[in-house]
C-alpha cells in the first residue's frame, strides 16, 4: 500500500508547528508505522536538533531531490523510536533549489517507502510552502490561540482549500486556566472563527521545552500532557477517527474553589 | 485578592471576547477587502433605511459576522420598538 503525505502547516511562525511535527510522527511510528518526517524549511532547519539527531546529518532532503543521493542515504534512524525517519533541511542552501515537480518525484519514492511522511513546512505562504503542499493527500494546521495565529491560520487554510486539501486544526498551548478567566480564545471561539474540522487540543506545558532542550521525543515522556494530546492526534490520524478530543481541564483546588465561590480571583 | 473582588462588582469585559470580535471581522476585511469605514457606513445605510418603516433601539443593535467554509454573512440584530405608521 501507498504511504501517506501529511503536511503540517501554520501561516505563522513560532506556534509550535516543529514540536507537532516530531510529536505526530513519533506517535505515529510508536503506533507501527514506518513514518518518515521531511524538513521542508530549507535553510534554517530545525527538526534535526529537536529530534536530538544533529550529530548524524549526512544528506539532506535537497540532495534527495537534486540527485546527489538516493532516499535512504538522506533517512537518519531514530535510535530510540522504531521505523521513525528524519530527513533533515539543507542549511546552506536558498529555499528557491526545490521545485514542486522535483518535490513530487520524491514524493513518489517515499510513498513507496513510509507508510507516513509528515512535511513540515516553513512559515510563511511563499515557495517553501508551495513545495510542501505539492503532494500532501493531508494537512494540518496548528495554530494558538491568539489573533495573529488565528489570522494567519485563516489564510492558509483558504490556500489549502484552494489545492482541495480538506484541512484539520490542531489548537496548540491552550492555557486552561486564562481561558477559564476569559483572557484566552477558548478553542469552541477558534473553531467558530475558523470553521474547520479539528482533530486535536493541546494545552501549554513546560515539558515541551525541556525535551527540546535535551532532544528527546516527547511523546516518551509519560509525564507531559502535551505529549499525551500528540500521541491522541497520531491515533486519530491512523484510522482511530472516533477516538475523543480530550479537553485541557484547569484543576482547581479546594481553595481556589473556595476564592472561586466569593468571587476572588481564581 | 481585593482586586479579584472588585473585579466582581465591575462589569469588565473579557478580553477574549474582544480578541474574537476583532478576529472575525478581520477575516472578513481580508476577504473582501472592505474596510472598517465601509462596514460602518453600511451598518449606517442600514439603520437609516429600517428606521424608515420602525422604530429601532440603535444602541443595542449589533452587527455579527457568521462564517462557513465558503459563504461569509452579516447578520443585523435589532430590537424593533415601534411599528411606524405609514405616512399617506
Amino acid at each position: 500500500m501507498e504511504g501517506k503525505i501529511i503536511v503540517v502547516t501554520s501561516g505563522k511562525g513560532g506556534v509550535g508547528k516543529t514540536t507537532a511535527t516530531s510529536s505526530i510522527g513519533a506517535a505515529l511510528a510508536l503506533e507501527g508505522n514506518r513514518v518518515a518526517i521531511v524538513d521542508m524549511d530549507i535553510g534554517l532547519r530545525n527538526l534535526d536538533v529537536v529530534m536530538g539527531l544533529e550529530n548524524r546529518i549526512v544528506f539532506n532532503i535537497v540532495d534527495v531531490v537534486l540527485g546527489r543521493c538516493k532516499v535512504e542515504q538522506a533517512a537518519i534512524r531514530d535510535r530510540r523510536i522504531e521505523n521513525l525517519f528524519l530527513i533533515p533541511a539543507s542549511q546552506s542552501d536558498n529555499k528557491d533549489v526545490l521545485t514542486t515537480a522535483g518535490v513530487e518525484r520524491v514524493a513518489k519514492q517515499l510513498r513507496a517507502k513510509f507508510d507516513y511522511i509528515i512535511m513540515d513546512s516553513p512559515a510563511g505562504i511563499e515557495r517553501g510552502f508551495e513545495n510542501s503542499v505539492v503532494s500532501a493527500d493531508e494537512a494540518l494546521v496548528i495554530c494558538t490561540p491568539d489573533v495573529s495565529a488565528v489570522r494567519d491560520a485563516d489564510r492558509v487554510i483558504g490556500l489549502l482549500y484552494a489545492r482541495s486539501l480538506n484541512p484539520k486544526l490542531i489548537v496548540n498551548r491552550i492555557e486552561p486556566a486564562r481561558v477559564m478567566r476569559g483572557e484566552m480564545l477558548s478553542h469552541e471561539d477558534v473553531l467558530e472563527v475558523l470553521s474547520i474540522d479539528l482533530v486535536g487540543l493541546v494545552p501549554m506545558d513546560e515539558k515541551v521545552l525541556i525535551s527540546s532542550n535535551t532532544g528527546t521525543p516527547l511523546v516518551l515522556q509519560s509525564d507531559s500532557k502535551a505529549g499525551a494530546a500528540f500521541r491522541r492526534i497520531a491515533r486519530r490520524l491512523n484510522g482511530e477517527e472516533d477516538l475523543p478530543i480530550e479537553m485541557p481541564v484547569y484543576k482547581t483546588s479546594m481553595w481556589q474553589k473556595i476564592s472561586k465561590t466569593f468571587g476572588l480571583k481564581p | 485578592m481585593l482586586s479579584g473582588l472588585f473585579k466582581r462588582f465591575t462589569t469588565k469585559k473579557n478580553s477574549k471576547d474582544a480578541a474574537k470580535k476583532r478576529l472575525q471581522f478581520s477575516l472578513i476585511y481580508d476577504k473582501l477587502e472592505v474596510n472598517d469605514t465601509t462596514l460602518t457606513d453600511l451598518q449606517q445605510d442600514i439603520v437609516d433605511v429600517i428606521s424608515k418603516y420602525f422604530e429601532i433601539d440603535t444602541d443595542s443593535l449589533e452587527l455579527k459576522v457568521k462564517r462557513d467554509e465558503n459563504v461569509s454573512a452579516l447578520v443585523f440584530n435589532t430590537p424593533i420598538l415601534h411599528v411606524k405608521r405609514k405616512q399617506v
